[in-house]
């Protein structure tokens, strides 16, 4: 009996202090600045596509009426949650104003100036854009809301922003790089469970469907003329190859939420996801869904990676190592008992 | 010399948190977490989804995570288009399709065209289908109604017509054996048309 309880005490412990490691050890902010700049760059593009038909899509005459909008976003039982400004904007000139801001918001958190406001304007301009529009949205509104949801909650302009440059040029001095925060490695692992989350349900979805057991599913995918941008249709002769990706694409999403943890698998399961993507990218036509997938799997790159790739500055203490190690790099002096990785009786152990 | 203002910013970054701070935002982000389940296990229903929902539904649809996630589940299916014939005052037509890749460009645009016309075939049946009635007879339901009511109030406007001609068209995807005999992705025997209905300008 002892031994079940002694066994259940040493899960807690250790379920506690695995919690407590992953979410709140302070790391450093130069993944998410990466992930700043790229996701504002295509919340940007995203919305000044937008500008080709605004009044088409957000005006009076709009092809979603604010009453077809309404009606199918209560459809479940009449009532919905789902909120937006563009609801209280009808002139288009209020319409052009109000767009143009919104641009000028995501272009801001690109460019890293005043971060932390632009941020959580970026993510409320982004929500109001696809609630006012259901039945013109796609994957790609998903992974843009998604990352502008998590970049208010860290310091995303922690690195490589104007904000930054400025602070720098106002001290007239080069800046350390910033210090690693417990807000920023929050924001990085709810990006990377996001992911998981979102892999693993694409995977298990198409467990429901026929093609994707049988191994021709891709084929539906490349064979349709509305979504092709390069045409593969040479791959009906390629039966197995069909096959063989098709499978490989089920498991991937479906494992991904396993085998993207250990560190000796990171590399090899994050390079599966560029030639999935940039498939659907460039063969489907789906460009911006591709790389808005992508950005969320940068989530998964180490700060001190991203700081070598890019450099600009030197590698700092500190970080989560997005892996869940981050007791490797943090000096001993500012490690914290419940914090820092095993507890000591799970060390003798 | 370090400046004072990144002196404190240093230290407030660094700080750890205090357990009771890291215990509400362990309860905050336990509910997030769970909240990001309640969307997929949705699409299709569940039981744990039923159950949960009614608590979460607020907070999916503010916050823009309802979402299933079943990206080209269960199975890549036909795509779907819209052909619309206005009919102008002076008695002239314009035909056209949506989405066109030839007017609606970059990528982004023609996509978000291509999903209106998607998603008019997603919308609900007010009830089960009539086996009897095929596919391309089947009434509108309600929702469809609206959102096909909005079509043609959109392409009356932009065209400035009086009657417009809705059809919704189904393009199959062919197998892979009729591709090798030579089919071609657009041959006329993988489309079927849906008729939308004729809709005129509404008196103001």
């Amino acid at each position: 009996m002892s031994l079940v309880v002694d066994y259940l005490r040493e899960l807690f412990r250790a379920a506690r202090d695995g919690w407590n490691r992953f979410w709140f050890t302070p790391s450093d902010p130069a993944t998410l600045g990466l992930i700043r700049i790229l996701a504002g760059a295509m919340l940007l593009y995203t919305h000044v596509v937008w500008s080709l038909g605004l009044e088409a899509f957000f005006g009076a005459h709009a092809w979603v009426s604010p009453a077809a909008a309404q009606q199918a976003l209560a459809m479940q039982d009449g009532r919905s949650y789902a909120w937006s400004y563009w609801w209280l904007i009808e002139s288009p000139a209020a319409l052009w104003t109000v767009h143009i801001a919104a641009l000028v918001v995501f272009a801001m958190l690109m460019l890293g100036l005043a971060s932390r406001i632009v941020a959580v304007l970026a993510y409320l301009a982004a929500v109001s854009y696809v609630n006012r529009l259901p039945g013109a949205l796609f994957g790609l509104d998903q992974i843009n809301c998604m990352l502008a949801m998590y970049l208010m909650i860290g310091p995303s302009g922690g690195a490589y922003s104007l904000d930054r440059w400025l602070a720098a040029r106002r001290a007239g001095t080069r800046l350390p790089p910033a210090a690693p925060s417990v807000s920023g490695n929050i924001a990085t692992r709810l990006i990377q469970i996001h992911m998981c989350v979102i892999y693993f349900f694409a995977g298990l979805g198409k467990l429901h469907g026929e093609s994707w057991w049988y191994g021709d599913a891709l084929w539906g995918a490349v064979a349709n003329l509305e979504y092709q941008s390069l045409d593969v249709t040479w791959l009906a002769a390629w039966p197995l190859t069909v096959a063989v990706l098709t499978q490989v694409t089920v498991y991937w999403e479906l494992f991904f939420c396993v085998l993207v943890w250990p560190r000796i698998l990171r590399p090899v399961i994050l390079s599966l996801a560029v030639p999935l993507h940039l498939g659907i990218a460039f063969f489907m036509g789906m460009i911006t869904f591709g790389l808005a997938m992508l950005i969320g799997c940068l989530s998964f790159v180490p700060p001190s990676l991203v700081r070598r790739v890019l450099g600009g500055a030197t590698l700092e203490p500190g970080g989560a190592g997005q892996g869940g190690a981050a007791q490797e790099v943090l000096p001993a002096a500012r490690r914290e008992p419940h914090s820092s990785g095993r507890s000591p009786r799970l060390r003798r152990a | 010399m370090k400046p004072r203002t990144q002196d404190r910013r240093s230290e407030s970054t660094t700080r750890r948190w205090s357990p009771r701070v890291r215990a509400l935002v362990s309860l905050l982000l336990a509910w997030h977490l769970l909240a990001l389940l309640v969307g997929p296990w949705s699409v299709p229903r569940s039981v744990l989804a039923d159950a949960l929902r009614p608590i979460y539904r607020p907070y999916l649809e503010a916050a823009y995570l309802d979402h299933g996630y079943k990206f080209f589940g269960p199975d890549p299916g036909p795509s779907h288009l819209i052909r619309y014939d206005v009919l102008r005052a002076d008695g002239s037509h314009v035909r056209g399709v949506f989405p066109d890749p030839k007017e609606h460009w970059p990528r982004l645009y023609y996509h978000r065209h291509f999903m209106l016309s998607e998603f008019v075939n997603s919308l609900p049946p007010d009830g089960p289908p009539d086996p009897r009635v095929p596919w391309e007879r089947q009434p509108l339901s309600k929702a469809e109604k609206a959102y096909v009511r909005s079509y043609a109030d959109r392409l009356l406007d932009e065209f400035d017509g009086k009657r417009v001609t809705l059809e919704l068209v189904e393009h199959a995807i062919p197998a892979q054996d009729d591709v090798l005999k030579g089919m071609r992705l657009d041959d006329p025997r993988l489309y079927r048309t849906r008729s939308l209905g004729a809709y005129s300008k509404e008196p103001k």
